[in-house]
């Protein structure tokens, strides 16, 4: 018995030896990435994976995939304790990572002649760069050429109603017993709110528009008011499905192309990632007549050709990371302008990577080609109302602005008191 | 016995091994088998209590800068956060409907299986099984249920004729919250069943015979004799239930994540809010809801098995 166990501990050592050296021929770089369920953006970062692992051998680039709460909820817990992994996707609304000090500037370990500035700068705090801008959208609202057409509906030259005319268009496709808006809050805290927030910005201009979100603007303000009541009255239109609260996020795509199929569908151009898979994975029908407007014009709006335009899927790498200057260079290996055509072309969606555009080929190009001529002449504003809120006043949108003012369950004046309660610090 | 069987025994209780007898076991093989347990207890359990008791104290910031805060996370929990008393009134709500549905639901099913109703081996299983599933996929499947537009609930209205009734179930204050109890009761009762079913196999049957010989009725035998023999069984599953429920969190979160309006919001998923989705990472403040829900957890557990309590032993 006595000369198993000396011999147990004897094969344990030299495993135990043997294990760094087997360490030191292989440097393994950590990533924690969102977007398991999105083959495209998978296959991307997948690529770039192996292509850092080609030019560099002896590295190997593990990427763990996640769900998006199930990652933040990981990473919440492992960067305080010194841990997590050396790079992870981010987003540029959560400015805790950068104040704890949690993730490192990046503005001499990059390579940013490969990244657009107007891209850049969404990331940048203080003079200094956090993230690496990978996915860019824009604020678009979808809809269903066909279904428009049946209604006896022509779309304006400019691809923009007036806020009167969107009214009617909603009240027509519901007496159609059409959905006129494909929404549903029933996994996001945002996308009710896309409506609301597309006309304030239209409506208030892109200053006024930032204060009301960081709390020097009164949603008391007439103009909020105005806007707010023009909302209440697409929603007491029957603007949005029964399912409203309990609609994914996923699931509005399908209402909205597929099953039980309806008129609009506001969403970010990441609407790509969902759709244009296979129809038997849950993409739309190749036959689906899909066609983009503009988000309606505001009467005496501050700035009726705005349009929101933010940066989603980006990368930072951990301050804990022992390797900082090859998780740099994993993200320079997914920002070369060969990777950025490639995730327009396989992705179907804008990026921060500089990328030759004209050069688009594939099967959905006339689809980016209606995508860009919706661009022309419009202002971006940078930054959604869930990139400036933080706090009680971020869950108060959540609950107010996106689920229970859309849902029907909340007046103006309700909705007023509530975000005022919450976000409101006086001028 | 013969002289040979005997010495053969002898014999052999000679050869054989000396019998293990823990008592005599030294300190250190003591210590050596207790303590790859203890050390996972201490680390996964006690450490965590530990901490969240310090953190509650304390507002936690980034790269482990700890700031005292003394009571202040408490009084500002207690005095200026309406969503916390929402929470709590909640989950009250939740906890006293659920406990008592799942003891007297539970009940009522293991005495139809008891007195073997018809198709009393199929409903078992039908009332059991949902108890094997996860609270997510429970989750998931009552969000279709009550889907507004394909869901069942509706969808039954509907072919009863009762359209007008149909309703967003889970998007209305008024109906999320004992939506979700519904599903709750639908995955649990099978559980409280089981438990009172063998609890009821377990009564001696003469005493049962006898109250039979006796003539008494059902609901006599029931209230007179059955429930206080069952009376362990029941504070048991009252306890339990009543621990489960203040600390509800998955099924809330799949089914609603505390909305419409924080009509569903719990203490449990209002502490992971707080925790992961307030674009902070100080641990303080939702470690201060968890110390005072767990110190309530604890008096009400403490009072309900002191007025529960069994003064006089039952013997049969």
């Amino acid at each position: 018995m006595r000369r198993v166990v000396v011999v147990g501990l004897v094969l344990l050592a030299v495993l135990l030896a043997a294990a760094p050296a087997a360490r030191a021929q292989e440097v393994t770089l950590e990533v924690w990435s969102h977007e398991a369920d999105e083959p495209a953006k998978v296959a991307f970062r997948e690529l770039a994976a192996r292509n850092l692992e080609k030019s560099h051998p002896g590295v190997k680039v593990k990427i763990t995939w996640y769900e998006k709460n199930p990652l933040f909820a990981a990473l919440k817990t492992a960067l305080p304790a010194g841990k997590g992994p050396d790079v992870f996707y981010l987003e540029p609304d959560q400015t805790e990572y950068i104040t704890a000090g949690y993730i490192i500037p990046l503005d001499d370990l990059v390579n940013w002649n490969n990244i657009e500035p107007w891209a850049r700068k969404v990331w940048t705090h203080n003079g200094k760069t956090y993230g690496i801008p990978q996915e860019a959208y824009t604020v678009e609202l979808y809809y269903n050429k066909d279904a428009l057409k049946k209604l006896g509906i022509d779309l304006p030259a400019n691809a923009q109603f007036t806020q009167a005319q969107f009214l009617d268009v909603v009240k027509k496709a519901r007496a159609a017993g059409m959905t006129p808006i494909s929404q549903g809050v029933g996994d996001r805290p945002y996308p009710g709110a896309y409506i609301a927030a597309e006309a304030l910005l239209r409506k208030l201009g892109p200053d006024d528009y930032q204060k009301l979100f960081t709390g020097k603007l009164s949603f008391a303000d007439p103009r909020v008011v105005e806007v707010l009541k023009w909302v209440k009255e697409l929603v007491d239109a029957g603007a949005y499905p029964k399912n409203f609260m309990t609609l994914k996020l996923g699931e509005s795509h399908y209402y909205f192309y597929s099953k039980p199929g309806a008129l609009m569908l506001p969403m970010g151009s990441f609407y790509t990632g969902r759709a244009f898979v296979p129809e038997d994975k849950g993409g739309q029908p190749v036959t689906f007549p899909l066609g983009i407007m503009q988000f309606p014009a505001m009467d005496r709006g501050a700035c009726n050709e705005c349009k929101t335009s933010t940066i989603g899927a980006s990368f930072a790498i951990n301050a804990a990371s022992k390797q900082k200057q090859l998780a740099a260079e994993f993200l320079n290996a997914m920002s070369t302008p060969e990777m950025g055509k490639m995730w327009i072309e396989t992705v179907y969606l804008q990026t921060g990577i500089k990328a030759d555009v004209k050069n688009f080929t594939g099967p959905h190009a006339a689809y980016f080609t209606e995508l860009m001529e919706r661009q022309k002449g419009e202002k971006y504003f940078i930054g959604q109302p869930r990139d400036m809120v933080t706090g009680e006043c971020k869950d108060a949108f959540a609950q107010v602005l996106n689920s229970g003012f859309p849902g029907g369950l909340l007046t103006v004046d309700q909705t007023v008191q509530m975000m005022n309660k919450s976000c409101y610090k006086g001028q | 016995m013969s002289l040979g069987d005997r010495l053969a025994g002898f014999a052999a209780r000679a050869a054989a091994p000396p019998a293990i007898d823990a008592r005599r076991a030294t300190l250190g093989v003591v210590v050596a088998f207790l303590a790859p347990a203890l050390l996972v207890y201490a680390g996964f359990t006690v450490y965590p209590v530990l901490r969240t008791f310090y953190n509650a104290f304390h507002t936690i910031k980034p790269h482990n800068v700890v700031e005292f805060a003394g009571l202040g996370n408490f009084t500002t929990l207690l005095f200026a956060d309406p969503v916390f008393w929402k929470a709590v009134s909640n989950t009250a709500l939740f906890t006293v409907v659920a406990t008592i549905v799942d003891v007297a639901g539970g009940l009522l099913l293991a005495l139809c299986l008891f007195v073997r109703a018809p198709l009393a081996p199929v409903l078992r299983v039908v009332w059991f099984t949902p108890v094997l599933m996860s609270y997510v996929v429970v989750g998931i499947l009552w969000v279709w249920i009550f889907d507004y537009d394909w869901g069942l609930a509706n969808a039954t209205l509907r072919w009863l004729g009762l359209g007008a009734y149909e309703q967003s179930w889970l998007g209305q204050p008024s109906t999320a919250l004992w939506s979700v109890l519904v599903a709750h009761e639908w995955k649990w009762l099978g559980f409280n069943m089981i438990v009172f079913l063998a609890a009821l196999h377990a009564l001696p049957s003469e005493v049962l015979g006898a109250a039979e010989l006796d003539n008494c009725g059902w609901l006599a035998k029931l209230v007179h004799i059955i429930a206080p023999m069952l009376r362990p069984t029941i504070v048991n599953l009252l306890v339990l239930s009543f621990v489960g429920k203040m600390m509800v969190f998955d099924l809330i979160w799949v089914m609603t994540g505390g909305g419409p309006l924080w009509s569903t919001e719990t203490v449990s998923t209002y502490v992971y809010k707080r925790a992961f989705e307030w674009n902070t990472f100080d641990l303080g403040y939702p470690s201060a809801i968890a110390v005072l829900w767990f110190v309530i957890i604890l008096a009400f557990v403490m009072l309900m098995t002191r007025l529960l309590r069994q003064r006089d032993k039952l013997e049969f």
